[in-house]
This record gives C-alpha cells, sequence and structure tokens, in this order.
C-alpha cells in the first residue's frame, strides 16, 4: 500500500507545512512590502527628500513612489528573487491551495459560528485572490494591455501615473471599465489582506504555536491588528493612486527622475520608443556618468 | 388518591400535538423519504420518549401505516453518544434533547434526521465502526498488555489528570465530525486511511499521548496523524468545539498534536537515523 502512494500521499506532511509557511514566508512578506510600498503613493507626501520634485503633497508621494519602484528594480538579482521569491511560491501556494481547498465543504448555513465563516471565507478570498493576482499581473506585469481599461500600459518609469491611469482610464480619467477594475482591486486587494491574516492567524494553530484557546484568543488580537493595519495600508495606496494623482502632475515629476538617471537623451529615446523598457535599462547602463 | 387524579388530569391537559418530520430509510444504499408522525407530548419529555410512543404507534399523521422508527440509543443521559442524530438541522444527543425547549407550543415541527456522515443502517440509525477504526489508526490505548508484571503505573499529578480526565470524556459521538466542513462521507472502507479523520480520535491521540505509560506509542500515533486525512486536513474551523456536547477543548488537542507534529518533523529530520 504504501509503495503505492502517489507523490503527494508520501510527502503530505512536508508539502502542507510547506503550504503554511509560503503564505508568510516569502509570499505574506512580499504582500506587506509590496503594500506599503504602493502606500509611499501617500505616505510619501511626508517624505522631505521628496521636496525637490514637487511643491505639494501629491507630487511628493509620486516622487517617491517612483523612487521606491527605482529601488527595486535595482536590487541585485531581482530576477532569481522574482522567480524563487515570487513567482515559484505564489504558483506553489495557489495550486495546493486549490487543491486542498477542494477538500472541504460549506456548513456555514447549518452551523453558523465566527470560525466557521472565517473557515469559508479563506477559502473564498484564495479563489478571488487568485483571479485578482492573475488579473494584476496580466494587465500591469506582462503587459495584456487588452485587459486595461482603454489599454494603459504600465510602466516602471511612470509607475504613478500610468498605474492611475491603468486603474481608472486613460490620462487617469475615469472611465466606466475603469470604475469596475477599481472596483475588483478594492475587492481583490481586500480578500488578500484578510487571506494573510487569517491565515497568520491558523499557521499559528497548524504549527502548534498557539495551543491554548486562551493563546488562539490572544494571537487572533494580534493578527486581527496586522489584518486592520495592512487593510489601511492596501486602502492607503489604491486610493492614493485613484483620487490623489494627478496625472499630468505625475508625469511631469517622473520624467524629471528619469531625466536624473537617464538624461534628456535617454527620455527622447524612451519616448521614441516606450515600449522597448530594455532599451531604456540598456541606456543606463551605457551612460551611467550621464544626468 | 385524588391528589394523583388531579396530576394526571394536569398531564393530560398539558400535553400537546408536536409534528415529528422523520428522515427515513429502510436500510443502507436505500432512498430516504420523509414521513411526519403528530405525537402527543407530556411535559418533560424528550425526543427518545417520542420516539418510543411512534414505536408503539407506527402511524403517519395522514394516518397510513408504516414500520417503527429505528434509533440507536443506550444510557439516556448523555454518556454513550449512541442516540447522537441532527435535529433541527443540527448534531446533537437525542436523550438529552428536551421537548419543552425544541416545541414548546401545541403544533411545533421538529426535525429528526439521520447524521449525514456516516452510513445510514436503519432511518436514525447510522454505522459509527469508521470512528472506531481511526482510534486503531491513532492507537487510542495504553499497551500494558505483556507476559509478565509491569508494575504499579506512573505517578500522575491533579493537574495532568485534570486535563486528561475532561479529554477522556469523549464518548465518540460523532458530533464534531458531523458538524466538520473537512470531515465527509465514505462509503468505501479503503477511503478512512486517507480522508479526514477528525477532531475525536485526535483528541483521543494527545489523551494516551500524555499518559505516562500510554506515551510509549506516541511516535506511532503521530506516524498515523502525520500523513494524508491527519491532523494536517485540519481547516480550523473549529466547528468540532462548539458542537461537542462534553465541551472537551477539541480545537486544543487538534494544536496540541499540531506542535508535537512540528517537533517529531524536525526530530526525523535531524536526528533519526
Amino acid at each position: 500500500m504504501a509503495e503505492q502512494q502517489g507523490f503527494m500521499e508520501r510527502h503530505h506532511f512536508l508539502l502542507r507545512r510547506l503550504h503554511s509557511l509560503s503564505g508568510i514566508v516569502p509570499i505574506g512578506v512580499f504582500l506587506i512590502v509590496h503594500l506599503t510600498t504602493n502606500a509611499s503613493v501617500i505616505w510619501g507626501a511626508a517624505n522631505g527628500r521628496a521636496a525637490p520634485y514637487a511643491a505639494d503633497a501629491a507630487g511628493r508621494g509620486v516622487a517617491t513612489f517612483q523612487h521606491e519602484v527605482n529601488f527595486i528594480n535595482n536590487l541585485p538579482l531581482l530576477l532569481l528573487i522574482e522567480i524563487f521569491g515570487l513567482w515559484l511560491p505564489i504558483a506553489f501556494h495557489v495550486i495546493l491551495g486549490i487543491v486542498y481547498a477542494m477538500t472541504g465543504s460549506k456548513n456555514t448555513q447549518t452551523y453558523a459560528y465566527t470560525g466557521n465563516k472565517r473557515y469559508l471565507l479563506q477559502r473564498l478570498s484564495g479563489y478571488v485572490g487568485v483571479l485578482f493576482i492573475f488579473y494584476h499581473v496580466a494587465s500591469l506585469r506582462w503587459g495584456w494591455t487588452f485587459l486595461v481599461p482603454n489599454g494603459t500600459e504600465w510602466s516602471h518609469y511612470f509607475a504613478a501615473s500610468t498605474l492611475a491611469a491603468a486603474l481608472k482610464g486613460e490620462a487617469g480619467m475615469w472611465t466606466t471599465p475603469g470604475v469596475i477594475v477599481a472596483i475588483f482591486y478594492f475587492i481583490g486587494v481586500s480578500l488578500l489582506v484578510y487571506h494573510f491574516a487569517n491565515g497568520l492567524w491558523t499557521a499559528a494553530i497548524t504549527w502548534g504555536i498557539t495551543v491554548s484557546e486562551a493563546a488562539q484568543k490572544r494571537w487572533g488580537y494580534v493578527c486581527t491588528a496586522v489584518g486592520v493595519v495592512l487593510m489601511g495600508t492596501a486602502w492607503t495606496a489604491l486610493g492614493g493612486f485613484l483620487f490623489a494623482v494627478d496625472y499630468d502632475q505625475a508625469r511631469a515629476v517622473e520624467e524629471q527622475i528619469f531625466i536624473e538617471h537617464h538624461g534628456e537623451e535617454g527620455l527622447q529615446k524612451f519616448m521614441d520608443n516606450p515600449v522597448d523598457e530594455q532599451a531604456a535599462a540598456t541606456i543606463h547602463e551605457a551612460e551611467p556618468g550621464d544626468g | 388518591m385524588s391528589a394523583i387524579a388531579t396530576e394526571t388530569t394536569k398531564a393530560a391537559e398539558s400535553t400537546r400535538t408536536v409534528h415529528f418530520r422523520i428522515k427515513r430509510c429502510d436500510g443502507p444504499g436505500k432512498p430516504s423519504r420523509w414521513e411526519v408522525f403528530d405525537v402527543p407530548v407530556p411535559a418533560h419529555a424528550n425526543v427518545i420518549s417520542c420516539l418510543q410512543w411512534i414505536a408503539a404507534n407506527p402511524t403517519t399523521a395522514d394516518g397510513k401505516a408504516t414500520t417503527p422508527v429505528v434509533w440507536e440509543s443506550s444510557c439516556l443521559e448523555e454518556v454513550c453518544g449512541a442516540c447522537t442524530m441532527v435535529i433541527n438541522g443540527k448534531v446533537r444527543q437525542s436523550c438529552s434533547c428536551l421537548m419543552d425547549e425544541y416545541a414548546p407550543n401545541d403544533g411545533d415541527t421538529i426535525t429528526l434526521e439521520p447524521m449525514s456522515k456516516f452510513p445510514v443502517i436503519r432511518d436514525l440509525w447510522v454505522d459509527r465502526s469508521r470512528m472506531f477504526d481511526a482510534l486503531k489508526r491513532v492507537r487510542a490505548w495504553v499497551p500494558i498488555d505483556g507476559t509478565y508484571s509491569l508494575g504499579p503505573g506512573p505517578m500522575e499529578g491533579p493537574k495532568e489528570s485534570e486535563t486528561r480526565y475532561k479529554l477522556s470524556e469523549c464518548m465518540t459521538c460523532g458530533c464534531c465530525l458531523e458538524a466538520c466542513p473537512q470531515y465527509h462521507l465514505e462509503t468505501d472502507e479503503a477511503a478512512w486511511a486517507t480522508s479526514f479523520i477528525g477532531a475525536a480520535p485526535i483528541s483521543q491521540a494527545r489523551l494516551f499521548n500524555e499518559h505516562e505509560t500510554g506515551a510509549v506509542l506516541k511516535a506511532d500515533r503521530l506516524e498515523a496523524l502525520m500523513g494524508p486525512g491527519g491532523i494536517n486536513d485540519c481547516g480550523n474551523a473549529q466547528n468540532c468545539v462548539q458542537v461537542c456536547p462534553k465541551e472537551i477543548p477539541l480545537t486544543e488537542s487538534i494544536a496540541t498534536i499540531g506542535r508535537a507534529a512540528t517537533f517529531e518533523a524536525f526530530r526525523r529530520f535531524f536526528q533519526s537515523r
């Protein structure tokens, strides 16, 4: 019997525990970093070092966000970090998560306890979260612009302005598809934050860190606090791109930062061929001292 | 004499009619059907006493003669777990289910169904042998059988004794499994080994792991619970602890076994040969 077991059965314990762990490290950690980075479009208003780029709060936010994006893009081994720290763990967590969620059932109508609703929402938020992440990555990262309102393509170098446009519509003006996308972002990101906070709570039971009911309750307060703060961060970020960013002003700030890194000539080259972001990177390599 | 007569008259006066909607099934694999019985319910009745009346008067509300409704019961004081069934949609023991609470008024309806996570033998009687199988899988016993006397057992502190006493109150009734969204009906016995084992046997594994002598089988119990259908298949909905009639801290037991499994995994990886 034991020899006939499949891979999933033979490594049942390891896979289950890796699934639990991967939700916190690296995915949960990435979620915190990602949302904090995005929220810099708002908290960047308090960033004095962004003052030279813009006189007002919104401009400082845009400048700070662009600096954060540039910082990430300049990380060493970024591609490896992405593959092994993000893509593979997320794919692993998603695939096993769906397999495990399929073993569950729904009985919240009969047993309408809070814990049971939490259990159900954890699975629902997983499913919706996967759809949201897919849309998020496909539309902004893989350049599937047919999924984006008015076909805006997001750019690493004009991060805030193109993001605002990709969420709302061309040049950051609200369009009907833009409203739908914005609502989908709100729902998607909120569910993912819930998924993380609740997963943090259940992981402590899974690993046997919180054993007593009192300990589970105490850790529940901590996870709730983490969830509330992270939810606030997520909504700040989303609200910032939807309501605070002025497209034209953001574009001007970002061009200023681009020129600082790549020079006027670099900007000109990039504007001539904006789709080819690789070209801009080459410019950066070739003319490090320029600008 | 007259006092007794008065009492009797009072009881007769307070008798009310309650409609019993019962999900019936003639045998394993046979289709289910609903039958309604109008039962004269006196004060202080419980579901079992009403089922006894139906057994004596097997006629449906619309006057059709039928077979007596079959159910299982034994202790009638919520200690054996045999009479567990789904009452008004929720699992519980029928002996401790008081009619004055569930159907206080004339014309009230009460619904009885067999548990859905176990194969029906007949009517409200289900086959819970999978639970016994689970207890065997997790070796829920203290191994003392041998060819010579093992001498007196180890001393146990009052605190540990108190904790384990609570766990020992489990009567294998199946409430925790019926309410669990991760526990499913498995008609094929071969699936028992890989389908989620549920809270009760996990808690029993903890009970015997925490017994000084029982602890010698700890690694075997964890081995059984670390595989498919074991501890990791728990989804933390925590319905088990909500419906447990004995108020056993089942979620604490699950976390305790989860912790033991964590340490066991590290021990195996870093220590075992």
